[in-house]
C-alpha cells in the first residue's frame, strides 16, 4: 500500500503527473461523451472555425498534415484542434465526471450488457460523426478497424501463443478471396463470373455468411499447415508458415477461374462504417474472452514452458491448433472485409510486404495483450496517414518509433495488460476515497 | 508550468495574426498524381513525378492556365500511393476530397490504378492512367481515362511485325505467369500469332514466377522446341537475364519484347547482348523529332537520364488534361460540376497530338493510338523503327 502511495506522488510530480491527476476521477464514460460533444462541435462548426484561424480546409486528420505540409498554418491548426478537441474534452470529461461515475456506478449493478451497448452507442456515434465530414476519414478509419482484427488476431498466434508465425497474409488472402468470390459470383455482373444468380436485395444478408465462409476456409488452411509444423517449434514454425505464405500466393496468381494475377475487382460496397465496427466489436469481445478462458490460460501456460503444461496435464497440442486455427478464423473474415472495403484484390496484396506491416503493429502495439492491439493497429494506420506529407521521410520516421519502442519496450507499447471491460467501465472515485 | 502556457498562447497568437498574409483564397485549379513514390516501381513514381514538375514549370512560366479568357493558377498535389492498392484508394480519396483536386493523373500500375479508379468514379472526378494496361481499370467507369494502348492492339503489331519483318512460322514466349502484365499480353500474342500461323504455331509456351533469376530449363524446352523467334513482354531486370541466359545457352533466334522494356534501365542491365533486338512501345527517344525531342532534351538537360516511357504518358496525360480543362471553356468554382465539365470534355477529346501519338479516346476512356517498332541500336538507343497504326 505504502509503495502504492509513493509511486502515485512520484507519478504527481512528473512530467504529465497534472494530467494524471486531473484525470483520475473521469470515467470512461464521461471521456465518451466529451469527445460526441467534440465530434458534434466540429460538424456543426468546423467550417466557421477553419475559416476564423484561417486554415483552407477543416484539418482531417487532427491537423497533422496541414502542419506537415505547411508549417506556417500550425498555429492555426493548432488552436483549431484546441478548439474542438482539446478544450471540451478535457473540460466535459471534468465537468461530466461527477453524474458519469453516478450512472456508471448505476449501470455496473445492472446485466454487464447493457452499459456495454451504451458504451459501444456512444462510441460509434462518435466515429460516425468524426468521419462524417470527409470520405477520407470514413475509408481510413475503416481500414484501421479492419487492421484492429488482423493484429489482434495475430497477435493471438504471436504473443499469446509466443510462436512466430508469417502466414496472416495467407489467411488474410484466403478469408478475402473467399468471401469476394462468393458475393461476386452471386450478386455482381461481371466478367469472370458472368452474370449475378441471385437478385441483389439478397446481398446484405449473405455477406455476412460469405465473410463467415471466408474465415472457415481460412481456418482449414490454418489445419493444412498447422498439423505438419506444430511438430517443431521456433524458428522452423516461422519458416514453415513463411512457405504456406507463398504457396497461398502463388495458389490465387495460377487460379485462373480467380483472375489469377489480375485478381478480382467490382465488390459489392457493403463494408460500410456500421458493418465494420460491429465485425471489429464481435471480434475484440470474441477474442478476449478467448485469451480470459481456461484455454487461454492453457495457451499462455504452453508459450512459458510447454514441457510444464504438458505435465499439468494441459493438452497442449490440441491447445495449440485451436488458438492457431481461431486466429486464421479472424484473419479470414478481416481479410473477407479488407477485399469489399478496398473492393479490388490480387495475389500481390497479400505479400511479404503485408506481413511485415502486421508484424509492426503487433510488435509496436504490445504482446499478449488486447489493448496493445488496439494501439498498435491504429498509431501505425493513422500514422501512415498523418505522415503523408513527409513522403519519403515517412519511411524513416515510422521505422525510426518502432526502433525506440523496442529499445525502451521490448515487449510494445502496452504489452501483457488484461483487457477487462468491467473495469474498463466503472466508476472512478478520488484517489482518496479509495483506502 | 504557468509562463509556458502563457508563452505558447502567445505564439499562437501571433502565429494567427500572421497567418492571414501566408492563406488568402484565390483562382487555383489543383491536379492530382497518385504515383508510387515509394514500394516496389520507385522509378515509376519518379517520372511520373518530373513530368509533373515539368507540366507545372510550362502553366507557370506562361502565368497560368487560361480558360475562358480567366488565368487560373495551376497547383499540382503529388501523393504516395506506396505501390499498394488501398493505398492508392487512401491516396484517390485524399487528393478527391481533402485537397479538392479537378482531376487526377495515375496511378500507374494496374494493381493501384483499379481500385483508385473506384473511388474516382465513385466520387465523380475525372481520372486518366496513363500506364495501365488491364482493362478493368476503365471498363464501365465513365470518370476514367487511360493514356497507353491496351494488350489486346499491342499482341496483334507485334505479332504482325514478325511475320512481315521475319516471316518466321515457329514462335517462342517466355512470361511471368505471377505478374498481371507479361501473361496477359502473352496470351494475346499467342492468339494472334495462332491466328496468323494456324494452330500449334507457337511451339513453346514457356512461363516463370516473379523474382525467378535462372531460366534455363525454360530455354533449354525453347531451343529444343525449333522456335525461330522468342517473345518475351517482361521488365527490364528479368530481360536482362533472359536475354544473356539464351545467349549463353546458344539460341541465335531474334528475341522480340514489348513496351515494359522501354526503361533506360533494360540495355544499362542487358549490355551488348541487347543489341538489334526489337520491341514495340509508345514511343522511342532516339531519332525523335518535334515536341517529343523537345520534351526529351529538357527531361535530360533537368534531371540527367533519359526519361521512359511512363514520363512521357504522364506528360501526355497531363497535356490531355489540361486541354480538357481548356476546353471547358469556363469554370463555375462549382467543383462537382468542373469535374463533370472536365470529364465530358476529355471524352470528347479527338486526335489529340501527344508526344506518344495522336490520340482519340473511345467510350470506354481508352486511346486509339498508334505503337511504335524500336530496335536496340549498336550504341545501346532506342531507335525508332516502324511505326504500326489500328
Amino acid at each position: 500500500m505504502l509503495n502504492d502511495k509513493a509511486a502515485s506522488a512520484a507519478r504527481a510530480n512528473s512530467r504529465f503527473g497534472w494530467l494524471r491527476a486531473y484525470a483520475a476521477d473521469v470515467p470512461l464514460l464521461a471521456w465518451l461523451l466529451g469527445v460526441l460533444v467534440a465530434v458534434l462541435l466540429e460538424q456543426a462548426m468546423g467550417e466557421v472555425l477553419t475559416d476564423l484561424v484561417g486554415l483552407p480546409k477543416i484539418p482531417v486528420l487532427f491537423g497533422c498534415m496541414i502542419m506537415l505540409k505547411e508549417p506556417t498554418l500550425i498555429p492555426s491548426a493548432l488552436v483549431y484542434v484546441a478548439m474542438i478537441y482539446g478544450v471540451p474534452i478535457i473540460l466535459l470529461g471534468k465537468l461530466l465526471a461527477r453524474p458519469a461515475n453516478w450512472i456508471a456506478a448505476r449501470m455496473i449493478t445492472w446485466p454487464i450488457v447493457i452499459p456495454v451497448i451504451v458504451h459501444l452507442v456512444l462510441l460509434y456515434g462518435i466515429m460516425h460523426i468524426w468521419s462524417d465530414l470527409s470520405l477520407y476519414r470514413m475509408l481510413t478509419l475503416r481500414l484501421t478497424l479492419i487492421a484492429i482484427m488482423l493484429t489482434l488476431s495475430l497477435n493471438l498466434i504471436n504473443g499469446y501463443m509466443g510462436e512466430f508465425s508469417c502466414s496472416h497474409p495467407g489467411f488474410m488472402a484466403l478469408g478475402a478471396y473467399t468471401a469476394s468470390a462468393v458475393m461476386v459470383l452471386f450478386f455482381v455482373n461481371d466478367r469472370l463470373f458472368g452474370e449475378a444468380l441471385l437478385p441483389e436485395m439478397l446481398g446484405p444478408f449473405m455477406f455476412p455468411l460469405a465473410l463467415v465462409l471466408g474465415g472457415i476456409v481460412a481456418a482449414l488452411g490454418a489445419l493444412l499447415i498447422a498439423i505438419p509444423s506444430f511438430k517443431t517449434r521456433g524458428d522452423y514454425l516461422a519458416i514453415i508458415s513463411l512457405a504456406f505464405l507463398f504457396i497461398v500466393k502463388s495458389l490465387f496468381e495460377n487460379l485462373q477461374f480467380l483472375g489469377g494475377a489480375r485478381g478480382i475487382k467490382g465488390q459489392p460496397d457493403y463494408a460500410d462504417l456500421p458493418t465494420v465496427f460491429c465485425w471489429t466489436v464481435l471480434c475484440v469481445w470474441i477474442i478476449n474472452n478467448f485469451v480470459r478462458s481456461t484455454l487461454g490460460k492453457a495457451l499462455n501456460a504452453v508459450r512459458d514452458d510447454e514441457m510444464a503444461a504438458e505435465a499439468m496435464t494441459v493438452n497442449t497440442r490440441f491447445t495449440k491448433m485451436v488458438a492457431f486455427l481461431f486466429a486464421a478464423f479472424w484473419a479470414g473474415i478481416a481479410g473477407g472485409l479488407f477485399a469489399h472495403t478496398v473492393r479490388f484484390i490480387n495475389p500481390g496484396t497479400f505479400d511479404l510486404k503485408r506481413l511485415a506491416e502486421l508484424l509492426a503493429m503487433v510488435y509496436f502495439g504490445g504482446l499478449n495483450s488486447v489493448y496493445g492491439s488496439i494501439v498498435g493497429a491504429v498509431s501505425i494506420n493513422m500514422l501512415g496517414e498523418m505522415l503523408r506529407p513527409l513522403a519519403l521521410y515517412k519511411w524513416i520516421v515510422i521505422p525510426l518509433l518502432l526502433i525506440l519502442v523496442m529499445i525502451y519496450r521490448p515487449t510494445g507499447l502496452v504489452a501483457f495488460k488484461e483487457f477487462d471491460v468491467r473495469k474498463l467501465m466503472q466508476p472512478k472515485r478520488k484517489p482518496k476515497n479509495e483506502v | 508550468m504557468r509562463k509556458g502556457l502563457l508563452f505558447v498562447i502567445a505564439i499562437l497568437v501571433l502565429g494567427l495574426a500572421l497567418s492571414p498574409c501566408v492563406w488568402a483564397k484565390s483562382k487555383t485549379i489543383k491536379v492530382g498524381i497518385n504515383a508510387p513514390i515509394t514500394g516496389d516501381i520507385p522509378k515509376v513514381g519518379e517520372g511520373s513525378k518530373y513530368a509533373a514538375e515539368m507540366w507545372l514549370e510550362d502553366i507557370q512560366a506562361a502565368g497560368g492556365l487560361d480558360v475562358g479568357g480567366v488565368k487560373y493558377m495551376v497547383d499540382v498535389v503529388v501523393e504516395d500511393n506506396e505501390s499498394k492498392p488501398e493505398s492508392a484508394a487512401k491516396a484517390a480519396t485524399k487528393l478527391i476530397t481533402e485537397d479538392e483536386v479537378l482531376a487526377i493523373v495515375g496511378p500507374q500500375a494496374s494493381s493501384q490504378a483499379i481500385p483508385a479508379g473506384e473511388m474516382a468514379n465513385n466520387y465523380g472526378t475525372p481520372m486518366i492512367s496513363p500506364w495501365s494496361t488491364n482493362p478493368d481499370t476503365t471498363k464501365d467507369r465513365p470518370f476514367v481515362f487511360r493514356g497507353c494502348f491496351l494488350d489486346p492492339f499491342q499482341g496483334p503489331v507485334v505479332a504482325n511485325f514478325i511475320k512481315d519483318e521475319f516471316g518466321f512460322k515457329k514462335a517462342a514466349v517466355l512470361y511471368d505467369i505471377a505478374s498481371d502484365y507479361p501473361k496477359g499480353l502473352a496470351e494475346v500474342f499467342k492468339e494472334a500469332w495462332e491466328k496468323l500461323n494456324g494452330p500449334g504455331s507457337v511451339v513453346a509456351f514457356e512461363s516463370f514466377t516473379t523474382k525467378d533469376a535462372d531460366f534455363s530449363s525454360q530455354l533449354t524446352n525453347i531451343i529444343n522446341s525449333g522456335a525461330e523467334v522468342l517473345f518475351t513482354p517482361q521488365y527490364y531486370n528479368e530481360v536482362a537475364l533472359i536475354v544473356q541466359q539464351a545467349h549463353e545457352l546458344g539460341f541465335k533466334a531474334p528475341i522480340v519484347g514489348s513496351d515494359s522494356w522501354g526503361s533506360a534501365e533494360t540495355v544499362k542491365l542487358c549490355g551488348e547482348d541487347c543489341y538489334g533486338l526489337f520491341f514495340s512501345t509508345h514511343y522511342a527517344a532516339a531519332g525523335a523529332t518535334g515536341a517529343t525531342k523537345e520534351f526529351i532534351t529538357r527531361y535530360e538537360k533537368k534531371y540527367g537520364y533519359t526519361p521512359d516511357d511512363v514520363g512521357a504518358l504522364t506528360w501526355d496525360a497531363l497535356r490531355i488534361v489540361q486541354t480538357a480543362i481548356e476546353n471547358t471553356g469556363k469554370l463555375t468554382g462549382n467543383l462537382e460540376k468542373d469535374r463533370m465539365a472536365v470529364k465530358d470534355a476529355l471524352a470528347k477529346i479527338k486526335e489529340f497530338d501527344g508526344i506518344t501519338g495522336k490520340m482519340t479516346f473511345t467510350p470506354d476512356g481508352d486511346p486509339i493510338k498508334c505503337a511504335v517498332i524500336v530496335r536496340i541500336s549498336e550504341k545501346g538507343e532506342f531507335e525508332f523503327y516502324k511505326s504500326a497504326c489500328p
